[in-house]
């Protein structure tokens, strides 16, 4: 069932003219006679659209700051003189004001006719024709001639830019309103746009007056929506017309979590417009959720069922029914002869929480063990260690809007202008507001340019001395007495904080002891502990640069340790913040992935748990932790472990030592993978069932503030089944009867027997559009900010952080560093983002490489790099770049055949078997040749593919072979 | 489970005694014990501590006394 979401009767589709304003003194005033009271310094025209009046307007909208350049909303105030513009004048106590009258409706007219002189008569053919806002307000004020004529100087013969593949520039139809800079410098921060020229001649220029495209636009979208005219136009409208229904859903990209308007024509996707009423992004978006939806509709997807006996075979195509009953056969075949532990499924943190919940219970109750894992395991698995052991709860503190609060910003292992770009752009505004922003990375990234941003530190510390960093920013806070003592006192415990006091006081903990193996200046690190500790509100944002270490679970307490020591927990402004990377990777921790956990993060060795979900289940449970996807790994090439179960995960590609993963993977008898494409981990698999998209299903996402948002189906699945329906067939035909009818039924069940769920329902998500977890009796409504009265394990644990140094490093051999991250148009594995025209600004990964290890290899830019590591060798194209230091090299792994993971080595977390993707030792030369790697994958590749190519319904095989490879 | 597998498990719990802190040893040994207990699957238990039954030559020693405490965990549970 398709739930239509009508937009007419939300109040956020209301365009108000200018921002909200805060303030809790009211002000009384009369408008049209109207009595209405609002904050303080809110417009006039904001206060008119309040009380249900409409000014005309067109330099106005209400996510940027009023401008007054179009005067089109002039009105009288009395004892005023003149016409006031009500965008740019805000109210006053005992003010009446006069929106229509003969004299307003004149002057507006006026100006709009000045307007329309220069502004081509096209509107039956124009793209914007039923959403143009100018063609509203010269129906609003009544033009009817235009005196000046048309033959005058003016702009109709200005040039169109097509350079970006989403939307296009028609200078012709530019009314000049500034909303498009405006919404580029105050909604984004790239500050790419700017009016070039004065007077008739001014003009809206990208850059340097230089192609969209070869500008620093980011392509967020903000201009397109910010545009009351076509001139920023969707090439998707100008395409197919203007949409005629939209859902509010949750984009399935990055961990933000952005509300989205799918507005449709049919079931066919027009355009994703960022929804205001949206609580993570207000409005805004990225070039990925706004424009990076092509993927759900290509010519790749996967639409049909298919089975083969061996990876060496071409693909057959077959019923869902034979599909299944094929894998549940395999199955029970398999733990027949190798035991019950020989099987285990790994959860999608791309997929709803609805479905990760079902295979988890699939794994527990239909396999009968915990051999579940999710690929959080290879990201933020240290974030829920680390924090479940300092503050009793594996999740970040606060709401993204928490940060508007912050005095001074520390980011430690997180890119969030790439990787959280909607966030970045929040982060930005507040850094404009004066906030001190303190970098910790290796790299120089873009949020340290953040143009008008504050005071900015950079500690470029080396990779793999995260502890080392952390460690001595605490000393400077104990020994400098920046301690907040009376939150110590009331909040943590006394018998763990005297012995990491004593621990971190230790002189080898200061900076000045530990600059040698961090490689940041002392006064430097004593600069930005005081930067943090001395202002009223100081709060830390981290990613993956922290948990992808052997130290990870440590560095993530060392974090959690020092926001303790200081008070910064429990209070808008403040707190630990992991960046979460994919869309639902927090709601795949919560929903019980991990093989020690079932949902709500409760262990299985707990007794009066297992009742709990027995009870329920009707099945009993394993006390026993399963295999984590690692140990899954090491068993598969020991021959113990023998099927999986993969829905929507990239293992072949994302998981570290690709070589590694590719022989467990060829061990497994049957690999059964859901996906929405044959990915990489496909290709070695023996099922392949047809995954559905974001925009084919019902569910919810939880983002990375614990924002649980809905998901809504706009479209029917490809293949006939949403994820659920499908793990749901797979559990009957192992002879475990689930019978849901709709998602909603998977999460009510969720509530019934998670404790921070307990008031979650697709109800309650109606009507208060998300929530954010806990949610259940002592908070009704959810929880925006976490610990601000105790810690659910009641006192806050400091943790001892000794630093251990990762046993990879830099030898005569393999003399560099290698990190590896993101960039923003490209997303994870790619497998979406490859799919579309984002592909324009990223095709291939490089390797950045700093100009003096590079002049001391002969290494030009654009040089074709051979990268070893002491696991492997891949080939990868030069950059050289100043953004790294010397002896650290960077890439990304957003395509399978630059094989970045196939030098990842399988150094992992000490606590959780998180690998260590951020720091690699390797050496660098130049090449003439692809890899033996690459060679062999382009091969296999090209072997795959076919075999998907020539599947076919094939009526002579009707009994699987026997079981083979 | 083969010489390879079990190699990284012995990888494994070094490491995480390299990690463990405790006023004393056997505090340490207790800690990486119950880390142990609570978040490696059976198989993996049994084979660590089978591998500490043949001498177990290249555990720590934290990491010898942490087996052994395993022992006695699931000797008592």
């Amino acid at each position: 069932m398709l739930n239509y979401y009508d937009p007419r009767k939300d109040a956020f589709s209301r365009d108000l003219g200018t921002p909200a304003r805060l303030s809790e003194q009211q002000v009384a005033l009369t408008i049209d006679g109207l009595e209405i009271s609002v904050p303080e310094g809110t417009s006039v025209m904001r206060a008119a659209a309040l009380a249900g009046i409409t000014i005309p307007k067109l330099c106005a909208t209400d996510n940027l700051e009023a401008f007054g350049s179009c005067r089109l909303c002039a009105v009288q105030i009395e004892g005023r003189r003149g016409y006031p513009a009500s965008c740019t004048t805000p109210v006053a106590e005992g003010m009446a004001v006069t929106t229509q009258n003969g004299k307003l409706a004149k002057l507006r007219r006026n100006i709009m006719e000045l307007y329309i002189s220069d502004h081509p008569l096209d509107c039956l053919t124009c793209p914007a024709n039923g959403d143009c806002e100018l063609q509203d307000m010269a129906g609003a004020v009544g033009l009817r001639e235009v005196r000046y004529g048309f033959e005058g100087a003016n702009h109709l013969d200005a040039p169109t830019d097509d350079s970006n593949p989403y939307f296009s520039f028609d200078a012709s139809k530019c009314i000049v309103c500034s909303r498009c800079v405006r919404a580029c410098e105050e909604v984004q921060g790239t500050f790419a746009l700017t009016i070039d020229g004065r007077g008739f001649d001014s003009k809206v220029a990208a850059g340097q007056d230089e192609d969209f495209m070869d500008s620093e636009c980011v392509s967020c979208g903000a201009c397109v929506q910010a545009c009351p005219t076509s001139t920023l136009m969707e090439k998707s409208v100008i395409d197919q017309g203007v949409p005629e229904h939209s859902v509010v859903t949750t984009c399935a990209y990055c961990g933000v979590g952005c509300s989205f308007k799918a507005e449709m024509k049919g079931d066919q996707l027009v355009r994703m417009v960022p929804y205001k009423g949206g609580d993570a992004n207000h409005g805004h978006s990225c070039v990925k959720g706004r424009f990076a939806f092509g993927y759900a509709t290509h010519k790749d997807r996967i639409k049909t069922p298919m089975i083969r006996d061996s990876i060496d075979e071409p693909w057959r195509e077959v019923s869902w029914e034979e599909a299944i009953q094929f894998s549940a056969r395999r199955l029970k075949e398999i733990q027949a002869r190798y035991g019950r532990e020989s099987i285990g499924g790994i959860t999608s943190s791309r997929c709803t929480n609805e479905e990760t919940y079902l295979v988890q219970k699939l794994i527990r109750a239909a396999f009968g063990n915990n051999n579940t894992d999710t690929c959080a395991r290879v990201c933020h698995s240290p974030t829920g260690f680390g924090l479940k052991t300092t503050l009793g709860e594996s999740a970040g503190t606060q709401t993204f809007d928490s940060v508007m609060k912050a005095d001074t910003i520390l980011v430690i292992g997180a890119n969030p202008t790439d990787a959280h770009p909607v966030f970045g752009s929040q982060m930005r505004r507040r850094l404009r507001q004066g906030a001190t922003l303190i970098v910790a990375d290796p790299r120089r990234i873009d949020l340290l340019k953040t143009p008008h941003g504050g005071r900015m530190l950079h500690l470029p510390l080396r990779p793999g001395t995260n502890v080392a960093l952390i460690n001595s920013l605490a000393h400077v806070v104990v020994s400098e007495g920046l301690e907040d003592q009376a939150f110590i006192d009331a909040r943590c415990e006394s018998g763990a904080y005297q012995a990491w006091r004593a621990f971190i006081l230790e002189e080898r903990n200061s900076p000045e002891a530990l600059e040698a193996v961090t490689g940041v200046p002392a006064d430097k690190v004593r600069e930005a502990a005081r930067a943090y500790a001395e202002v009223h509100n100081g709060a830390i944002y981290y990613g993956l640069g922290v948990t992808e270490h052997s130290q990870g679970s440590t560095m993530v307490m060392g974090i959690a340790n020092l926001a303790m020591a200081t008070g910064n927990i429990g209070r808008e402004g403040v707190g630990v913040n992991p960046l979460r990377g994919q869309n639902n990777v927090q709601g795949s921790c919560d929903m019980g992935s991990f093989p020690h956990e079932l949902p709500g993060y409760q262990h299985v060795a707990d007794p009066a748990v297992r009742d709990r979900f027995e009870a329920v289940w009707k099945v009993k449970i394993d006390d026993e932790p399963g295999l984590r996807i690692p140990n899954m790994f090491d068993s598969a090439i020991a021959g113990t472990f023998k099927a999986l179960y993969v829905q929507g995960e990239d293992i072949a590609q994302s998981d570290p030592n690709t070589q590694h993963v590719q022989a467990a993977l060829t061990s497994l008898d049957c690999l059964i993978v859901q996906d929405i494409f044959l990915n990489e981990t496909a290709k070695y698999a023996h099922v392949l069932l047809p995954g559905s998209t974001f925009l084919e299903k019902n569910g919810t996402f939880t983002n990375a503030e614990r924002r649980i948002n809905r998901v809504r189906k706009v479209m029917p699945p490809v293949a006939g089944k949403e994820d659920w329906e499908v793990t749901q067939d797979l559990a009957n035909a192992l002879g475990y009867p689930m019978n849901y009818s709709h998602p909603s039924e998977i999460m009510d069940e969720i509530a019934l027997l998670t404790p921070t769920f307990t008031g979650v329902s697709y109800a309650k998500l109606e009507e208060h559009g998300s929530i954010q977890w806990p949610c259940n009796e002592s908070h009704p409504d959810g929880t925006p900010t976490m610990h601000e009265v105790d810690f659910p394990i009641g006192k806050g644990h400091f943790a001892v952080t000794e630093y251990v140094p990762t046993e990879e490093r830099t030898t005569r051999r393999f003399p560099l560093l290698l990190t590896t991250g993101r960039i923003l148009s490209q997303y994870n594995v790619g497998a979406q983002t490859r799919r579309t025209a984002n592909s324009q600004w990223h095709d291939e990964d490089v390797l950045e490489i700093h100009p003096s290890d590079a002049e001391l290899r002969g290494i030009r830019d654009g040089d074709w790099l051979g990268v070893s590591s002491r696991v492997g060798h891949t080939v990868l194209r030069c950059r050289i770049s100043d953004r790294m230091q010397p002896g650290v090299v960077y890439t990304t792994f957003h395509h399978p055949g630059s094989g970045a993971n196939v030098i990842t080595t399988d150094s992992s977390d000490w606590a959780t078997n998180c690998p260590e993707y951020k720091v690699t030792a390797v050496q660098v030369e130049k090449v003439s040749q692809p890899s033996q790697w690459q060679q062999h994958f382009q091969d296999f590749d090209r072997r795959q593919k076919d075999y998907l190519e020539n599947a076919g319904a094939d009526a002579t095989v009707n009994e699987p072979a026997p079981m083979g490879k | 489970m083969s010489g390879q597998g079990l190699e990284q498990l012995v990888k494994m719990v070094n490491q995480i005694s390299a990690n463990m802190h405790g006023a004393t040893d056997e505090q340490a040994a207790e800690k990486v014990a119950t880390h142990l207990q609570k978040f490696w699957a059976r198989s993996m238990k049994a084979q660590i501590l089978a591998y500490a039954d043949d001498g177990g030559e290249d555990l720590t020693p934290i990491s010898r006394q942490a087996v052994e405490k395993l022992r006695e965990v699931r000797a008592a549970g």
